[in-house]
């Protein structure tokens, strides 16, 4: 139990953040070099304007035609969203770890709130986990790297439920909640997960071609 | 019958008595000595983990641990460990939390910057004796 919290809060715990930026460094340059050799007209055509129009529209909920055909999926991806950022950066018990390593501190929240947001969270996933196997248009799409992505996702919010809740065995889930979150933020770079930084920019080319080539709305 | 009457009041009276001394020693045996860290401002506070309950003189003695300053530490001036001083007169705020604790002020902040101290010295010397809690549940137990 010493040994794994030792290693899991210490040299893992640089390993991931080196692997998450390191890897997202690395992934922006790799697709940066891509797009220059193969998609030259990207550059040509990004336009500021029509870029911050069209990331604007998909930012606001049901602010797009596919938002609206789709409510539910748009109230919960939104919720989502929000309690996955939200929800591990203003919880108590990661506030102190921050206090405790790196002497800085800020806003908590109840424990209530972020109780209820982590069940969103999870809750959540369980659509989503829903939506790919029982839609067809979904469906179709779907890899069985879809569903890792999606566990590697629910899990730590799982794990830190549990833990909080003290349900049978915390004290070692704990240990597996620490893990869990260092999964996650090493696979950003390397899978789909790396839209958190990509959207800006594949939305903003969506939006600057569909305004200055095709002049239409992409929402 | 009056003797029978005053046999059952004596007999109860006696019950009760011992019953009451039953309960009470129990509950000395059994009470814990909590060592409180700032309890009232704690749970008064939403956001902050369960109260736990410090047993001092059982931790010391499950620990072997003979010397006050061995938690009770004291630091000079350059940030130097005193070898041999101890500091069990004083309150940890009176250091730690920018000493500010004796001001009722912003007790939250206070707080905060209390807990990562007594984290720090609980889970650091849990870790080099690789004996006790670590993970938060551990102590702080609903």
């Amino acid at each position: 139990m010493h040994d794994l919290y030792s290693f899991f809060t210490g040299p893992f715990a640089w390993l991931t953040f080196i692997v998450f930026i390191g890897g997202s460094v690395w992934r922006f340059s790799s697709l940066w070099q891509l797009a220059q050799k193969k998609d030259g007209h990207v550059f040509e055509y990004m336009d500021t304007k029509f870029a911050l129009r069209s990331i604007a529209h998909w930012l606001v909920p049901f602010g797009s035609r596919s938002m609206k055909l789709n409510p539910a999926m748009t109230v919960v991806t939104f919720l989502f969203h929000i309690c996955l950022f939200i929800t591990p950066i203003f919880v108590f018990g990661h506030v102190i770890l921050w206090k405790e390593n790196f002497n800085i501190s800020w806003f908590t929240l109840p424990n209530a709130v972020a109780d209820v947001m982590t069940f969103i969270v999870i809750a959540s996933c369980i659509f989503f986990l829903w939506r790919r196997i029982t839609l067809p248009e979904v469906k179709y799409l779907t890899t069985p790297s879809d569903f890792v992505i999606l566990f590697i996702v629910a899990a730590p919010f799982i794990t830190g439920f549990w833990v909080y809740h003290q349900f049978a065995g915390s004290a070692f889930m704990t240990i597996i909640h620490i893990i869990s979150g260092e999964v996650m933020l090493m696979a950003i770079p390397f899978t789909k997960l790396f839209h958190m930084f990509l959207f800006p920019f594949t939305r903003g080319y969506i939006g600057s071609e569909f305004g200055g080539v095709r002049m239409a709305k992409d929402w | 019958m009056k003797r029978f009457i005053n046999n059952v009041v004596a007999a109860f009276v006696v019950a009760i008595i011992g019953v009451s001394l039953a309960v009470i020693s129990y509950g000395t045996i059994n009470a814990k000595e909590c060592f409180d860290i700032n309890k009232e401002s704690v749970e008064s506070n939403t956001n902050t983990r369960a109260f736990v309950c410090f047993e001092h003189d059982a931790h010391n003695e499950k620990a072997s641990i003979e010397s006050c300053d061995r938690c009770h530490h004291v630091y000079n001036e350059k940030g130097v460990l005193v070898d041999g001083e101890s500091s069990e007169d004083q309150s940890c705020a009176e250091c730690h939390a920018g000493g500010a604790s004796t001001k009722s002020g912003d007790s939250k902040v206070l707080d905060i910057d209390l807990a990562a101290k007594y984290h720090k010295l609980c889970r650091d010397c849990h870790l080099t004796e690789k004996k006790g809690p670590v993970a938060c549940v551990e102590c702080h137990k609903k």
